[in-house]
């Protein structure tokens, strides 16, 4: 998740990553993380040091353009942490319309990722 | 979903010569890659009716492709001969991933190929730190080269392919961004130095050289059933 600050907008985490800001701390499927009272930046947005030390994701910063970039989480040492599908939202290739995976719930769906290279 | 940072140009003659009934998606930053652990293509992802991932992120082919087309080694020379080579090598069960999809679209839950939670997870592969920081590594390269810095581009995706030195998707994606000799829908897989201008190639490695030193036999993981 690319930033340009070092503060996070709750809904774009989630979005983006899956991970939803609740009460009993960071949620994703089954698990939930507590945050500690110093995540909140104020502003209804959420410190990402404190989240990327809690979650255990890294966060490289380009000093140079001015960019970080915030890794997924590596608690649970596999690539996946629930079985949940994502909230997966990608342009459709010819049009760029947006494209919502959840618009196919009640379909079994085969995700292929290919690539013409 | 067409993975490439280089946009929808290069996919779309493959979708419209396709005509699919499905959508086709684009993703130029590689979402997918960190969501389900893709690290190499083509790879397949099942998600049942109720959005349960049953089988995660592996190699999946449509099934035996035509090769009557495909260009022959001993008519070339070079670089184009041995790549051909190569990909000559590279096994994939082709129709075995096939013919389990087939099972699940027709049998659903019922189908051996259905995973338990505790299966897919563990079968997603592991993500250690420096994987996490290459996939944060990799994005930050497709924001800079999408934004026209090819050179800052670079820079995080060398970083990424020295951290996740087993991700192929990482790495062919970066290759093929490089130019190449090679004319229309094929530029894109020559991802190598340019002949005679090899000291201007700004990668560790190349799909020539890393093919080679991790056998073609092993570019694909076998597909496991159950």
């Amino acid at each position: 998740m690319l930033l340009d600050s070092t503060t996070i907008d709750p809904a774009e985490l989630a979005g983006r990553t899956g991970w939803v800001v609740k009460p009993e701390g960071a949620c994703k499927g089954e698990l939930c993380v507590p945050l500690p009272p110093e995540v909140d930046a104020g502003g209804g947005r959420l410190d990402a040091l404190v989240l990327a030390d809690r979650l255990a994701m890294p966060l490289i910063h380009d000093e140079a353009h001015g960019l970080w970039a915030l890794g997924p989480e590596t608690a649970a040492d596999t690539a996946l942490t629930t079985v949940e599908a994502p909230g997966l939202e990608l342009p459709e290739l010819a049009s760029g319309e947006p494209f919502r995976l959840s618009s196919l719930r009640g379909t079994r769906v085969a995700l292929v990722a290919w690539a013409p290279w | 979903m067409c993975l490439d940072t280089a946009g929808a140009d290069a996919g779309l003659p493959y979708v419209q010569a396709a005509a699919p009934e499905h959508p086709s998606l684009l993703d130029r930053a590689h979402i997918v890659d960190e969501l389900f652990g893709i690290v190499n293509v083509p790879n397949g992802v099942w998600i049942d009716e109720d959005g349960t991932i049953v089988r995660p992120a592996e190699p999946a082919f449509p099934g035996d492709a035509d090769r009557s087309s495909r260009l022959d080694p001993s008519q070339l020379s070079g670089r184009m001969a041995d790549m051909m080579m190569l990909a000559g090598q590279i096994e994939a069960d082709r129709n075995v991933y096939a013919d389990a999809l087939r099972d699940w679209a027709t049998r659903g839950a019922a189908s051996q190929f259905v995973l338990s939670p505790d299966e897919v997870l563990a079968r997603s592969g592991e993500r250690s730190p420096g994987e996490a920081r290459a996939a944060a590594h990799f994005e930050l390269a497709q924001h800079l080269e999408r934004s026209g810095d090819h050179a800052g581009a670079v820079g995080h995706f060398r970083s990424a392919h020295r951290l996740a030195p087993d991700n192929w998707t990482y790495r062919r994606q970066a290759w093929s961004l490089e130019p190449s000799p090679l004319p229309g829908l094929l530029s894109r897989f020559w991802q190598g130095p340019m002949e005679g201008s090899e000291d201007e190639w700004p990668y560790e490695g190349d799909w020539v050289s890393d093919i080679e030193r991790s056998g073609p036999a092993h570019y694909y993981r076998r597909f496991t059933g159950r």
